[in-house]
């Protein structure tokens, strides 16, 4: 359970806010998708519920932010990063270059809090098994391909068990493959209700197929939240500069060409686009 | 000097195997292009003038040990202490604040490149008998030929490379360190005596 | 896989079984006693009944061999050359036409060279047989800072893909048209450039790789723990335990024997 009570951040030695009065729930076992265009805030969200800032990245935070119950500002940056696990865009700077092997490196978090090796040794072999990297246990980190260091850097956080996980754009490097891999192994994760997600995605048609919700930022305020198939058919949504899946697209081109039902919802996913151009097939 | 503990953030930790890998990649580009330079102490004296003289002095120390565990110049592993000074050096020289202007950071570089050659000078005569199996053995043969000893011979090899190879490292730092985002130069203690 | 290791290779052999500070006690025997023992010949004789033998059992003697000999070669004919004739007011010893060797010159160089042949050769015979992640986990155990050991660990393997970039860079230079030969400023005209790019867009790094590890618990309070064992026959640590002490018999000898001689 993550809550988000009127937050507004700026950077140190910045005037204009990276995030305004943001105001949020989230449930536990949800996954929630951020979406939004350069510079809405995202990351800076990210950064918040991970406890960076205002613990690394200074500045102002004002509002409050509670994590499982407990506010997040105040909360010692340990027992925060046992509840929150990040993933960065970046995979090279995720691999701690510390270890020679997957496994090692994935059981690194895991050493440093000093879990005993029995259960260390279990808990990797699940999270390999989990981001599918099993077949890399021995190989060395650092020369794995971006998809494969990706995932390898998931499994890294995973192994740590956080109640939250907060990805922002893990999928940016990968191939449609392995960008499918991240979205179905976060989908199991929120599925199993053990754990709540935030992931931020340019992606969106992973998203309206995988996500259970989309906010949706623009310049650090919210824009849009509910269902992703409700967010992303959005005019105001798609003309902030956030991407739109093909059936919108789709959808969209039909009514500039003035053969839109006026008032009614667009398409967003593959079913409902099947659903709604069966009906304008026969409509015709 | 600042304290010990003040130098070791986690951003310093991650920052000295960056710059180490800096002084390897540039020294070996440098080398690639024949330059009569070294240029690769510049990631040693980045990190003393950010971090502080203990980290700078760590920064040499293990970059030595690397360039040899690397397997890619075992002849530099003596000559660790040697690197662990210029970084102390460098740090104490920002401390100092000489590296806010650009002639106070060559002037700096100077006086680390005659530090560096002297204590170089012992440990090449007695580990590698003052010669260094390069292009610049004809300068110890030289002062050889002229009658100096073996030591005077290789602190004067030093001195014709050293304080010029430090003067234009040091001005590149000082280069770098204004070129670097102010968000980024807030995460370094020595920062505030680096910039105007 | 060798490349992120540093030197490392792979052998099925007693000595790549061994404890990582048995043969840190044991390379570093060798260059204590190499450096301070007098004499000539001490080094070629601990070379000849030491370390060749030691790299013959870690099956890799050739390896040895041709790293070192590679390294060591260019310093022993500059001091050969340089030491050896152009010791002042020396004995002669050889006379080619105009040079001479002097007697002084040439036993100087064979000292300089026996030293920089176990210097090289222990280094080498260590960093071949031994892991550096399994040498640092030995540290860390004898109570090594983590923050010690992460440093040289990840030194070694983000070496390479800095490298990698460097030789990008340049690459990319040279297909510019810029031409990396001409006269030195010609030269460092094309290079110099590049240095400050290529310095700027590694730091970028910095900062996510903080973030990062701090994820992981890098920072942590508390004991941690290690993913990995390593073995220890029940006599190596007598064995280092001697090293140690025959380190300081040897210091007190060889000062002892300079006082003497």
């Amino acid at each position: 359970m993550i809550s988000l009570q009127g937050v507004t951040y700026s950077y140190p030695g910045t005037s204009s806010p990276a995030l305004r009065d943001l105001s949020l729930e989230i449930p536990r076992g949800q996954f929630c998708a951020v979406i939004g265009p350069n510079g809405a805030g995202k990351t800076t969200l990210a950064y918040i519920l991970a406890g960076f800032i205002p613990h690394f990245y200074h500045g102002s935070l004002q509002g409050e932010v509670n994590v499982e119950g407990k506010n997040a500002a105040t909360m010692p940056q340990r027992e925060l990063l046992r509840l929150v696990g990040l993933i960065l865009q970046n995979p090279f700077n995720q691999i701690s270059g510390t270890k020679v092997t997957v496994q090692d490196e994935i059981a690194f978090g895991l050493e440093n809090l000093g879990i005993p090796r029995e259960e260390m040794v279990a808990r990797v072999a699940a999270a390999m098994e989990l981001v599918g990297v099993s077949e890399l246990a021995e190989r060395s980190p650092l020369g794995l391909s971006g998809g494969q260091m990706q995932r390898v850097a998931i499994a890294s956080v995973l192994v740590m068990q956080p109640a939250i996980l907060v990805l922002d754009e893990p999928t940016s490097q990968l191939d449609p493959v392995g960008s499918r891999e991240v979205f179905q192994a976060v989908r199991e994760m929120a599925s199993s209700g053990q754990m709540t997600v935030i992931m931020i995605e340019h992606k969106v048609e992973w998203v309206a197929a995988f996500a259970d919700r989309a906010i949706a930022l623009v310049d650090g305020a919210l824009l849009a939240d509910g269902e992703p198939r409700h967010v992303l058919a959005i005019d105001t949504v798609w003309r902030a500069g956030v991407g739109q899946t093909r059936y919108t697209l789709a959808a969209r081109r039909l009514q500039e060409l003035g053969k839109w039902q006026d008032g009614k919802r667009l398409p967003v996913t593959l079913d409902e686009a099947t659903l709604t151009f069966k009906a304008f097939q026969k409509r015709r | 000097m600042a304290d010990i503990r003040r130098n070791f953030t986690t951003i310093t930790i991650v920052l000295i195997p960056v710059a180490i890998a800096i002084n390897i990649a540039v020294g070996q580009l440098i080398y690639a292009a024949k330059i009569p330079l070294y240029l690769d102490t510049i990631g040693t004296i980045l990190v003393g003038v950010l971090a502080g003289p203990w980290a700078g002095a760590l920064t040499g120390l293990v970059s030595n040990l690397v360039w040899g565990l690397s397997g890619l110049n075992v002849t530099y592993a003596p000559f660790a202490a040697v690197a662990a000074i210029i970084g102390l050096l460098a740090g104490l020289f920002a401390e100092a604040r000489w590296l806010r202007s650009w002639w106070k950071a060559i002037l700096a570089g100077l006086i680390t490149g005659l530090v560096a050659a002297a204590i170089s000078a012992p440990i090449s005569a007695y580990v590698w008998g003052g010669v260094t199996g390069s292009g610049t053995d004809v300068i110890v043969a030289m002062f050889r030929g002229f009658g100096l000893g073996v030591l005077p011979s290789t602190f004067a090899q030093g001195i014709s490379s050293d304080p010029l190879d430090k003067a234009i490292s040091f001005l590149l730092v000082w280069l770098i360190v204004r070129a670097l985002p102010m968000r980024f130069l807030a995460r370094f203690p020595g920062a505030s005596k680096t910039t105007d | 896989m060798a490349e992120v290791f540093g030197l490392y290779k792979q052998r099925a052999s007693f000595i790549h079984g061994l404890h990582p500070l048995t043969k840190l006690a044991v390379s570093g025997f060798f260059l204590l006693a190499g450096l301070s023992l007098p004499g000539m010949w001490s080094t070629y004789l601990l070379v000849i009944f030491g370390l060749l033998p030691l790299a013959f059992l870690s099956r890799l003697l050739l390896e040895l061999v041709s790293r070192t000999g590679r390294i060591v070669l260019p310093f022993m004919i500059s001091v050969f050359l340089i030491q050896g004739i152009l010791w002042s007011g020396g004995t002669p010893l050889i006379e080619v036409g105009p040079i001479s060797f002097k007697q002084e010159g040439v036993q100087f160089a064979i000292a300089s060279s026996g030293r920089i042949l176990i210097v090289v050769g222990s280094f080498l015979w260590f960093a071949l047989t031994t892991r550096p992640d399994q040498l640092m986990l030995a540290l860390a155990e004898r109570g090594l800072p983590s923050s010690l050991s992460y440093l040289i660990v990840s030194s070694i393997q983000i070496v390479p893909r800095f490298q990698a970039r460097a030789n990008t860079i340049l690459d990319a230079q040279r297909s510019r048209g810029l031409e990396i030969a001409g006269s030195i400023f010609q030269r460092a005209r094309a290079v110099l450039p590049l240095v400050a790019p290529l310095i700027l867009s590694s730091l970028i790094d910095v900062e996510e790789r903080a973030l990062a590890i701090e994820v992981r618990g890098f920072n942590y309070p508390g004991p941690k723990t290690s993913y990995r064992e390593i073995a220890q026959a029940a006599w190596e640590p007598m064995l280092q335990r001697f090293l140690l002490l025959a380190m300081a018999g040897t210091l007190i000898l060889s000062i002892v024997l300079r006082l003497v001689s």
